[in-house]
């Protein structure tokens, strides 16, 4: 950190000519750096807490009902018990994987970048990839566990797919906040590509 | 014209990034003394091209398989038993919508895109970096619209390859086969158009974090 603090305010007014004062532009250059660098733990650390909530949220949506079920039309309806929870669908487990594959790898580059704070080495490319990575993965994810979901939601009548909604309600209230807080996740990933990349940008526009 | 393009950028590049890096005496004798770095900057270009152009290739193959989905099959009513005509297509899934308008979006940026690749080639002007920071922004943005259309039109087609016992959907592959089998290549296509724009956003993210050492 102190290297960076002494080597970047002369690179920065080396190259752009500046109305204000040496100092100030000097001072503005350092006070960037760090903005951009506390954005960037800061959007980490909503990426591993949005997964967090996520998982949890789907881990827990398991829900178990009795629902009446006519089996023969005169006699009185039979209780059955169903139960919804998201290893019946391969498109959840999916989800629930890839937000697990996410917060261990979002805890694993929060500890390399706290290590590697204002250095400049080859981790920053790096790590600019696996977030990359890490957003195609969660956006496929939320993809295929939105489209199950507005399927249980919605139903679709052209193959007879009934809704599961109206049975299952807090099985589907799960997961559609569990697949809006992943959302989120992956937006911060995202966020976080952009940021690299424009740091990267501002390092060679000096 | 490869190769005229080739040794043309031999002579250009070195004056190029001579201009560009303030530190002009050390880092051209370093270009000059290492001939790989000369040869792979017009190699980033032809394989940003390449890239590119399979890219579209992709997403428009993907677009194309998905659109022409549509078969009509006859199949028996539940209840009734009557035999009737009902035709599946991608219409009938917002999933499958959505995968549609999200091919077309990457497919009409990869167009452009290339035309902006080819004009670099053809005419060869430095890459900015500010150039590279928009390639890169929207291909992260286009990548997150694909692969979460990906996503999406693959969950639903998996049910309909083998049915959900557990709420009772039924497989639909097995009555309609020439659908299921357009929009599952649809899906493998534009899985690898996603491979494809990782790879060139990391090409995009290297070339420019090669110019700050």
């Amino acid at each position: 950190m102190a290297e960076s603090s002494t080597l970047k305010p002369t690179n920065y007014e080396g190259a752009t000519p500046s109305p204000m004062g040496n100092g100030s532009a000097a001072a503005a250059g350092v006070a960037n750096a760090n903005r951009l660098s506390s954005s960037e733990l800061l959007l980490r650390m909503l990426a591993v807490v949005a997964t967090l909530v996520a998982i949890i949220v789907a881990g827990i949506s398991k829900q178990e009902k009795t629902v009446p079920m006519v089996v023969i039309p005169n006699l009185p309806a039979l209780n059955v018990d169903v139960v919804a929870k998201w290893q019946y669908s391969s498109a959840f487990v999916f989800f629930f994987v890839s937000n697990i594959i996410a917060l261990v790898y979002g805890i694993v580059s929060l500890i390399v970048t706290l290590g590697n704070r204002g250095k400049s080495n080859g981790w920053g490319l790096a790590i600019l990839l696996m977030d990359l990575v890490m957003a195609a993965l969660l956006f496929s994810s939320n993809g295929a566990a939105a489209a199950i979901g507005l399927l249980g939601y919605k139903g679709n009548s052209h193959v007879r797919w009934n809704k599961v909604c109206n049975v299952f309600g807090k099985f589907c209230a799960h997961v559609a906040g569990s697949v809006v807080v992943s959302l989120m996740g992956s937006l911060a990933f995202l966020l976080l590509v952009a940021l690299a990349t424009i740091s990267l940008y501002r390092i060679k526009s000096r | 014209m490869a190769s005229a393009e080739e040794s043309k950028a031999t002579i250009e590049e070195p004056k190029l990034k001579g201009t560009s890096d303030e530190e002009a005496v050390v880092a051209s004798q370093k270009w000059y003394s290492s001939s790989s770095l000369v040869s792979s900057a017009i190699d980033v270009a032809t394989i940003e091209l390449s890239l590119r152009v399979l890219l579209f290739a992709s997403t428009l193959t993907a677009l194309v398989l998905m659109v022409t989905s549509k078969e009509t099959e006859t199949v028996l009513v539940p209840v009734l038993n009557i035999p009737v005509r009902r035709s599946a297509k991608f219409s009938h899934s917002p999933a499958l919508i959505y995968f549609v308008a999200a091919t077309v979006v990457a497919c009409f940026y990869s167009l452009v895109t290339i035309v902006g690749t080819l004009y670099r080639i053809l005419k060869p002007y430095p890459t900015t970096p500010l150039l590279l920071l928009y390639y890169i922004i929207w291909e992260v943005i286009i990548l997150g619209i694909l692969t979460a259309a990906t996503g999406s039109a693959g969950g639903v087609a998996y049910i309909g390859l083998r049915g959900n016992s557990h709420v009772g959907w039924t497989k639909v592959c097995s009555t309609y086969s020439k659908f299921c089998k357009h929009a599952g290549s649809a899906i493998i296509i534009s899985l690898f158009a996603d491979v494809l724009l990782v790879f060139l956003i990391s090409l995009s993210a290297h070339s420019l974090y090669r110019r700050i050492r």
